[in-house]
């Protein structure tokens, strides 16, 4: 039993983390609304270089074999700058998924990635918009039974506009041709929905973080009462729990990881577990952030909303606290005797 | 090059237990299954519950089970963080007795063992682990609450003593308890968390008088204590004379950090809340699927929070303001399960007689998860403490 990371998890975290406070800041981002074109390409390129775009591919697929604690750890990062690029769908979507394909599939898909780091779009019924369709190589579309991998020329579809500006979304009108399959399509569900749950609970963790950094910083600087804001108690009360529930969710992050890494049995119920958490602590750090900034956080000009908006488009996509409430549940009242205090491990 | 890889095999995250933590459970799970017992003790606040439970410390003594993370030599068993957690998981699903001697072997213990001389360690932590000696809190004062620096009783140093005037209150287990630790006003000039030292005191000395308070139950669970020219030998000091304060801080954090609630405790109320649900199902509208939901989300969360923690600590970790953050998610989590089930139970949420209802133990534990959000330091002032501490934000 170590419940702790090893150097090397922590190395791409600080990799990552050091990359994206000079490539991704928020006039950036803002840079890419006013352009409509939130998908930066040198940014991206730059990802790439790096080696994080196939980081989680195995050596022989040209990887690092990163695992997805690591993983996990890194995309806490993507959230927490706000990156707009699909990075982590990119990785925790498409690259992880990589075993569980059909050989067919598989072949196509690392064509692809040979060309040069293209990304891949997916749409999902939990997630059915696909994200910067327009930059995608291909889309891997799954339905209630079947899986399509349709190259973009093969596809037609028209944009749809989100309440995050950061996030470009599409609708798909048609399909001229399309592989499509049913071949171990439960397992692949299965395994697609957990990693949506998982990715998007890391995203909402570093997001969550940065909202209380930017709220404890502008509590500092607003002076009422001829003294920083940050000094009354009501306001260091609505940071605190901010901080208290993002403190209790990393934890499930990082064991949700781990279950998928150990291919633990119960790996969907704590992904779902991760989700529940961090969407909570996402939704609470919303709140409570807009209001210790006061009016100033109900404007356009403050960074807040930035990260705001992606938190809320997050916890909508793959499975909300609703749905994730849901699946516990079910597992609650059919496993009871499996779960507790026994079997937290 | 092969112990460097050796090394780095044994550092890598592993969240399964050890085959060598799977024994030591089954040790454990065996140990209880034979010695816990069959009949619930009466309740540690009367006279005659509070001896059982002292036999109950003396039994868990003789299999050397009083603190397993003690060295031996103290009576423990020189066991790490995770063992004791795998211990303490064990001992709640066995539903043993509660710890009688908790303010000792959960909190004066890891400040014995940080700040103590090798005499005051010997004396005491063995005396704590045989059950001879019994532990009260001795923080509070009439004017000194969540406002602790504003402690008044003095501690006047007279040769190789301490005379001791004034009063403690809200002493938890001080009723029935054989000591009392605490902070006293050691420099009469001084002020504030200045010239307070920590000093251990027998509650049988001429000159003290315990007068007990009953709680929400009707049981007197603390007491005031008085001190009256109350005389006490120097060697009762621990760590130096004024450096009170900051041990007090470290005994704190273990209070509200990982120590005096280990997570066990929570998923086993989690999980009776979950047969309580099942059983009353028909009766219950959809809102209590929420609850229930939360209920397991939030205390598998402190498990794995405190495993997280635990393995840091091993690697050389501290604890420090961060025991704040889990003090609040713990009692509120505790006060939100208990509200829960008294939902589930409808009307007969008021039937307290335990002989006849099930109801009255979820009654007797919704009444003390009052007092979570209180004891260990508010929780007003825990988030004084995180936005201070851990936020950067001024006092």
């Amino acid at each position: 039993m170590n419940f702790n990371f090893t150097e090397e998890q922590t190395q791409f975290k600080d990799v990552i983390k050091s990359l994206l406070a000079d490539e991704c800041t928020p006039s950036s981002i803002r840079d890419g609304w006013s352009a409509k074109k939130s998908f930066n390409q040198s940014r991206w390129n730059k990802i790439s270089e790096l080696g994080v775009l196939s980081s989680n591919l195995s050596e022989e697929d040209g990887g690092l074999g990163m695992d997805q604690v690591a993983l996990a750890l890194m995309v806490e990062e993507m959230g927490y700058a706000g990156l707009p690029e699909p990075v982590a769908e990119q990785t925790f979507l498409v690259n992880d998924l990589m075993p569980l394909f059909p050989e067919g599939l598989k072949d196509e898909i690392k064509s692809i990635h040979e060309s040069g780091n293209q990304y891949i779009a997916l749409a999902h019924p939990l997630s059915p918009n696909p994200l910067f369709l327009s930059h995608a190589a291909a889309l891997l579309l799954f339905d209630e039974s079947t899986y399509q991998f349709i190259l973009k020329d093969d596809l037609n579809f028209k944009p749809l506009a989100s309440n995050d500006p950061s996030r470009e979304l599409s609708a798909i009108d048609s399909i001229k041709k399309s592989i499509s399959s049913s071949e171990n399509f439960e397992t692949l569900n299965s395994a697609v929905t957990a990693r949506g749950s998982l990715m998007t609970a890391a995203l909402l963790i570093g997001l969550a973080q940065k909202m209380l950094d930017l709220s404890s910083a502008y509590v500092l600087d607003r002076n009422q009462f001829g003294k920083p804001i940050g000094s009354f108690q009501a306001i260091k009360h609505m940071l605190a729990d901010i901080a208290v529930e993002i403190e209790f969710a990393k934890p499930t992050v990082y064991r949700a990881a781990h279950s998928l890494l150990d291919k633990n049995p119960k790996s969907n119920l704590h992904c779902s577990h991760a989700k529940y958490m961090s969407a909570r602590a996402a939704e609470l750090a919303c709140k409570n952030s807009i209001q210790a900034h006061g009016a100033m956080g109900y404007t356009w000009e403050m960074d807040l909303h930035i990260y705001m908006r992606k938190a809320w488009s997050l916890m909508a996509c793959w499975g909300n606290e609703d749905k994730q409430q849901d699946i516990i549940y079910k597992t609650l009242t059919t496993s009871k005797d499996e779960l507790g205090v026994l079997y937290t491990f | 090059m092969h112990l460097l890889k050796k090394e780095m095999q044994i550092l890598k995250m592993k969240i399964n237990f050890t085959k060598d933590q799977d024994i030591f459970r089954q040790e454990v799970r065996s140990w209880l299954a034979d010695n816990v017992p069959k009949e619930s003790l009466l309740s540690l606040d009367t006279k005659e519950g509070f001896e059982q439970h002292r036999q109950w410390e003396k039994t868990l003594n003789s299999g050397n089970w009083s603190m397993v993370t003690w060295p031996k030599e103290y009576g423990g068993r020189g066991l790490d963080l995770i063992q004791w957690l795998i211990f303490e998981e064990e001992y709640y699903r066995a539903e043993a007795p509660t710890r009688v001697n908790q303010n000792g072997v959960f909190l004066l213990g890891p400040t014995l063992m940080e700040f103590g001389t090798h005499e005051q360690k010997s004396k005491f932590l063995n005396a704590m682990a045989t059950g001879d000696h019994i532990w009260s809190q001795g923080w509070s004062e009439p004017g000194a609450g969540s406002d602790m620096a504003a402690i008044r009783t003095t501690a006047v140093l007279e040769g190789d003593n301490y005379r001791i005037n004034g009063q403690k209150t809200w002493s938890s287990r001080a009723a029935y308890a054989d000591w009392t630790f605490g902070l006293f006003r050691t420099d009469l000039d001084s002020e504030r968390h200045r010239g307070l030292s920590f000093i251990l005191v027998p509650l049988d000395l001429p000159g003290v008088t315990v007068r007990p308070i009953p709680q929400l139950d009707g049981e007197p669970g603390f007491a005031e204590i008085y001190f009256d020219d109350v005389i006490v030998p120097v060697e009762n000091l621990l760590g130096g004379d004024g450096e009170g304060w900051k041990i007090a801080m470290a005994t704190a954090g273990f209070e509200r950090g990982l120590m005096l609630r280990s997570p066990a405790r929570f998923q086993q109320t989690a999980a009776k809340l979950l047969n309580l649900y099942i059983e009353n199902e028909e009766h219950c509208s959809p809102m209590m699927q929420s609850k229930i939901v939360e209920a397991w989300a939030q205390s598998e969360s402190y498990a794995l929070s405190i495993y997280h923690t635990a393995s840091k600590m091993l690697a050389g970790g501290s604890i420090g303001s961060e025991s704040s953050l889990g003090k609040i998610f713990w009692s509120e989590l505790d006060h939100m399960m208990h509200q829960t089930a008294l939902k589930i139970l409808g009307a007969s949420a008021e039937l307290s007689n335990s002989s006849e209802h099930d109801a009255a133990q979820w009654i007797k534990g919704f009444m003390f998860s009052y007092g979570g959000p209180i004891y260990a330091g508010t929780n007003e002032i825990q988030k004084n403490i995180i936005a201070e501490r851990l936020l950067g934000l001024p006092k």
